[in-house]
């Protein structure tokens, strides 16, 4: 039957479109179609490998077979709390939709961290493990030594348990929003060496919010969910409460259809956070106005982040007013009483339609924005620039304001991106370098990018032979221009500093003629010993990273040129960015209760740890 | 201001020789200028003792009576009085009894800064025949404050569990001794809360109060040490903080259940059915390998040392940070309090005002790098006070932060001084990279006891 019928498209998997908590609550049990392939017990497919192992008791759990006939004509297994097949089968779904959405927006296949940083070996293809029920804890995170996602369960609180029972056990793996706020984590670390370096407050809080964005914009894929929010809210699905089913008749409500509830479009692991009994302090990506003093005080980095994601979505909410507008004019014209939460089905859907189309728009403009990244000590207003640079890139006609709603939303959450004269459009923009007077900047000539080839697991021994001769070469001429050329590029010519082998993807955009452009983004890194304390060239020493990302066109021109540089590290006075860092360094380590009595370096040799972030998602 | 240089030795021996009857029938304390012998002003001396004892903090200051000549007493004050197990030199005995010699067996006030052995160890029953006239403990002890309560519950259980849990940690015996510090302290604890029996007048002190001397008959606020005022910085009781005491970061996966902590090896989560024999052939695509297994088993338990460093550092910013005014003298006194302590009072409390105001600082938590904020430290005037650190590198030996040290040395002006500077027997030296180095001579105001070192404040 194999050679008369292709594979099929996609596989159908059941799933809890939020968490348990919202039981069988209109959309919450939910069907999404995950890209096919052929899959071994576990589940294990060509770039996830689910493995059901308990380490705080050590044992092993069932692994599910998804090509069982019996689950195959099911769709997959139902959603059940007490079965870790389906456990299994649900991190695997929300896990494959998450690396759906990254494969889509940046274009090409994806790629785990490499054993080897900068190695571009064969080996950063291996797969991504998934633990689904790796330890009794309150936590989940990503472990970028495993490469691998751990999942924690715990027991509800005893005293405030929220939704759940008293003690019942909770688990992190069924919560949609973990799950995909810990596979961005593996797939962002997966495109950039040295990312997550954490050099300043905006840097961890860049990875939080970065993880939250895509769990939340996933949220308005879900067509059920998402049409059941917005009847609620009477098409304001912004709003941070749905209304009750049925209005109380008088007085206060008396049965459950009459309590208003959370919209759970814009609320993060809501059972998480009952379970915690930490309701209230939950991430909220919306709910508090915009206060451009906000940054200054707050540093833990799921507070700072969330003033990213809020920043984020309101840009998507103006958006979707905007793109609606004429809807609810139509509607309104036709007599429709828009306060109340009944909206015509078919006005609904239009709704429905506009915020997942809008939402896919923001989704794909922040993944984008990654490629547009300095390689290291990332700002969120560096994140405003590789936005705007990124999406100016890919649609230049900004017919509905994208860009200006996103410009309006960081400024009023002051985040100031440095070195700007404004917030404009064209002054947002990344640059190329200046030329020296008289002459034209290099170009990089000779890299060849053959269309065909992807190093795809799907593609022949051959194939992936010659994609990685390709890549090799390109590495090679990429070495030579960036080694030619350090001084334009803004990188380092000091003989104490290593320079990483570049790493490099190839971007396509449709260029303003509609033809279809194929850009190069590289990542040069250097990285050089300091000592932690200036004054001192005996302290311990930390890595002080630095370097450039250039976007080159398919000519081998230079596009953008984005810049942070090491510069002089012997001179914190003439370092604006090393002293930043060391301060912050101090600041963190004020932090950790272990700094008092390991000491603090220690702590800088630990790297960004997303374990010790999480504790407490 | 004078500084009294005498050949001090002599002078405590003699000292000691001369008050062994304790308590003082008529309940007036020699006066430190009775003391001195040879250092009599008209208008009377601050001193400060600083006791060797170890790897933990006593601390004796000293305040003149009103005339200052000594012939109206001497009022006593004493913060802290503990050391921590494993940085013990066995002196904790012998400082106990200095106490009552040096007070005459009366102390106006008792100020425990927080519950950590290091801290309250020698608050033992020979403090039952003192005279004290009242204890300060933080509002996070308080039996009639229901957060207090909770809070207090919830940390004594995880730290049951922890102590239970010491052998998953045997890797890390710099956690093991932050457990060691917080375990066995209930004794002192319950007698410090009941006033030592003695009828001490109880307070539970957060960030905020205020305490000035007057009618103590009258006036609840009110102290009986004529021309003190007190001003407390720490604890906060504000929500914010509070959320980080009660939840230190890893606190949450080890969940109570009925006031227990539920036991890190816990049932499955699934019925048996569903699990699965090693050796079982449905494993084959997911199977680990051993060393695979024990990487993650290692992974996942390790976080129970960050649990002891959470709640030690929870513990210490439990601390009450006391600001002594009197006759002009500004003493600080921040117990261990740690960052988000001092953060909270350097947000909220006019810092800018009391800060350069300071001649004396008692260095938070025995100098370890997240105790003293930079921007605390850099709004002290520079060369306007002195400071003490009690502290030695056994069991931890980072502490003290040699930077925050130095930095010490240049803003006191070489007015730093360390407990273990003293040489005692069988007492760890300071290591020789320790900031600052030994001088060879005290900087003045300072004198070396037999295990103590005072410092003294001509007014």
């Amino acid at each position: 039957m194999d050679s008369l019928r292709n594979a099929p498209s996609s596989r159908p998997l059941k799933v809890y479109a939020f968490d348990p908590t919202r039981g069988r609550a209109l959309g919450n049990f939910m069907t999404v179609d995950v890209p096919y392939e052929n899959l071994k017990p576990g589940p294990v497919g060509s770039l996830l490998e689910v493995v059901d192992y308990d380490a705080t008791t050590d044992s092993y759990y069932r692994p599910v077979n998804l090509d069982d006939p019996k689950v195959l004509l099911w769709n997959g297994l139902d959603p059940n709390e007490s079965d870790p097949q389906f456990h299994q089968q649900m991190v695997y779904a929300v896990a494959s939709e998450t690396i759906r959405h990254f494969k889509s927006a940046l274009g090409r296949p994806i790629r785990w961290r490499s054993s080897f940083a900068g190695s571009g070996s064969p080996s950063g293809g291996a797969k991504l493990r998934i633990f689904p029920h790796a330890m009794r804890e309150a936590n989940a995170y990503y472990d970028p030594s495993l490469k691998a996602l751990l999942f924690g369960y715990f027991c509800a609180s005893e005293t405030d348990p929220g939704l759940n029972l008293p003690g019942q056990t909770v688990f992190t793996c069924l919560s949609h929003d973990i799950i995909a706020h810990e596979t961005t984590h593996a797939l962002i670390d997966g495109q950039r060496d040295l990312f997550d370096e954490p050099t300043s407050p905006d840097a961890p809080a860049f990875h939080e919010a970065f993880a939250d964005i895509v769990a939340l914009f996933q949220h308005f894929s879900y067509e059920e969910a998402l049409l059941d929010v917005i009847h609620r809210t009477g098409g304001r699905i912004y709003r941070t409460e749905v209304e009750a089913e049925s209005q109380p008749a008088s007085g206060g409500p008396v049965i459950q259809a009459e309590l208003s509830e959370e919209n759970p479009l814009v609320g993060l692991a809501k059972q998480f956070g009952d379970a915690m009994g930490m309701r209230k302090a939950l991430r909220s990506a919306l709910g508090t106005p915009p206060n451009s003093k906000a940054l200054e005080k707050l540093f833990e980095p799921h507070t700072r982040g969330s003033i990213l994601v809020a920043a984020v979505f309101d840009a998507f909410f103006s958006i979707y007013v905007r793109r609606t507008a004429d809807l609810m004019r139509i509607a309104r014209v036709g007599g429709a009483l828009l306060s109340s939460g009944d909206l015509h089905p078919d006005l609904a859907n239009r709704l429905a339609k506009e915020a997942a189309k809008a939402a896919g728009h923001f989704l794909n403009i922040c993944i984008r924005a990654i490629d547009y990244m300095p390689v290291v000590d990332i700002t969120f207003g560096d994140f405003l620039r590789a936005i705007i640079t990124a999406d100016n890139d890919l649609v230049e006609d900004d017919r509905y304001g994208y860009r200006v709603a996103l410009i309006d939303a960081f400024r009023s959450r002051g985040i100031v991106p440095e070195g700007v004269s404004s917030y404009s459009e064209e002054s947002l923009l990344w640059r190329p370098p200046e030329a020296p007077a008289g002459s034209r900047l290099p170009v990089c000539s000779g890299l060849r990018f053959d269309a065909s080839l992807s190093g795809g697991a799907e593609e022949s021994e051959e194939q992936r032979k010659q994609y990685w001769e390709q890549v090799k070469q390109n590495k090679e001429i990429l070495t030579r221009f960036s080694n030619e050329n350090r001084g334009m590029l803004g990188l380092s010519a000091d003989s104490n500093v290593t320079s990483l082998p570049p790493r490099f993807n190839k971007v396509h955009r449709v260029g303003p003629d509609g033809g279809l452009r194929l850009d190069v983004v590289c990542q040069l890194i250097q990285q050089t010993d300091v000592p932690i304390d200036p004054g001192d060239p005996a302290s311990p020493k930390f890595k002080f990273v630095g370097g450039t990302t250039l976007i080159l066109d398919q000519h081998g021109a230079i596009r953008y040129a984005i810049e942070k540089p090491l510069g002089d590290t012997k001179d914190d006075a003439k370092n604006e960015r090393l002293k930043r860092q060391r301060d912050y360094f101090v600041r963190r380590a004020a932090g950790f209760g272990m700094a008092a009595y390991s000491g603090v370096t220690a702590l800088y040799e630990r790297g960004m740890n997303f374990g010790m972030i999480h504790r407490g998602y | 201001m004078k500084t009294p240089r005498a050949t001090r030795k002599s002078g405590n021996h003699e000292a000691g020789g001369l008050r062994r009857h304790y308590p003082d029938p008529g309940g007036v304390g020699p006066s430190v200028g009775d003391l001195g012998g040879t250092e009599r002003t008209s208008k009377g001396t601050i001193r400060i003792r600083m006791y060797r004892v170890g790897f933990g903090d006593c601390f004796l200051v000293s305040l003149p009576a009103q005339g200052g000549d000594g012939a109206h007493g001497t009022y006593h004050v004493l913060v802290d009085c503990g050391v921590h197990a494993k940085g013990n030199i066995g002196k904790i005995g012998q400082v106990v009894d200095d106490i009552a010699t040096a007070s005459g067996g009366k102390l106006a006030v008792v100020i425990a800064t927080h519950a950590h052995q290091d801290h309250i160890s020698g608050f033992g029953d020979k403090f039952s025949s003192f005279d004290i006239g009242e204890v300060w403990l933080p509002w996070t002890w308080d039996p009639n404050n229901p957060q207090a309560v909770q809070l207090q519950k919830r940390q004594a259980a995880l730290v049951a569990q922890l102590a239970l849990c010491s052998d998953a940690m045997a890797g890390d015996p710099s956690a093991l001794n932050a457990v060691l510090n917080m375990t066995g302290n209930e004794h002192a604890i319950s007698l410090l809360k009941s006033g030592f029996g003695v009828n001490a007048k109880v307070r539970y002190l957060k960030a905020g109060d205020k305490l000035t001397a007057g009618d103590v008959a009258k006036d609840p606020s009110a102290i009986s040490v004529p021309g003190l005022s007190v001003s407390i910085l720490g604890p906060p009781q504000s929500e914010e903080f509070l959320a980080k005491m009660d939840s230190p970061p890893g606190e949450h996966y080890l969940q109570l259940s009925f006031g227990m902590v539920e036991a890190v090896e816990g049932d499955k989560p699934f019925s048996e059915k569903w699990v699965l024999s090693k050796e079982d052939p449905e494993l084959s695509s997911v199977k680990l390998t051993p060393e695979h297994e024990k990487e993650l088993q290692d992974k996942v338990k390790s976080p129970l040392s960050a649990l002891a460093f959470a709640i030690d550092q929870a513990r210490n910013n439990e601390s009450i940070v006391a600001l002594l005014t009197f006759r002009g003298q500004y003493l600080l006194f921040p117990g261990d309090a740690e960052y988000g302590n001092w953060r909270w009072w350097l947000d909220n409390l006019q810092p800018e005002e009391t800060l350069p105001q300071v001649t004396f600082f008692k260095v938070a938590h025995h100098g370890s790098v997240n105790a003293t904020p930079v921007d605390a430290l850099e709004k002290m005037s520079q060369g306007k006070f002195a400071a003490m650190v009690s502290t030695q590198s056994t069991p931890w030996p980072s502490i003290p932060c040699v930077p925050l040290m130095a930095r010490l040395n240049t803003k006191t002006q070489q007015r730093v001084v360390r407990s273990d500077w003293l040489k005692l027997e069988g007492a760890p030296d300071p290591s020789p990279r320790a900031e600052p180095p030994l001088p060879p001579e005290l900087p003045a105001g300072f004198v070396k006891g037999d295990f103590w070192i005072d410092y003294s404040i001509m007014l």
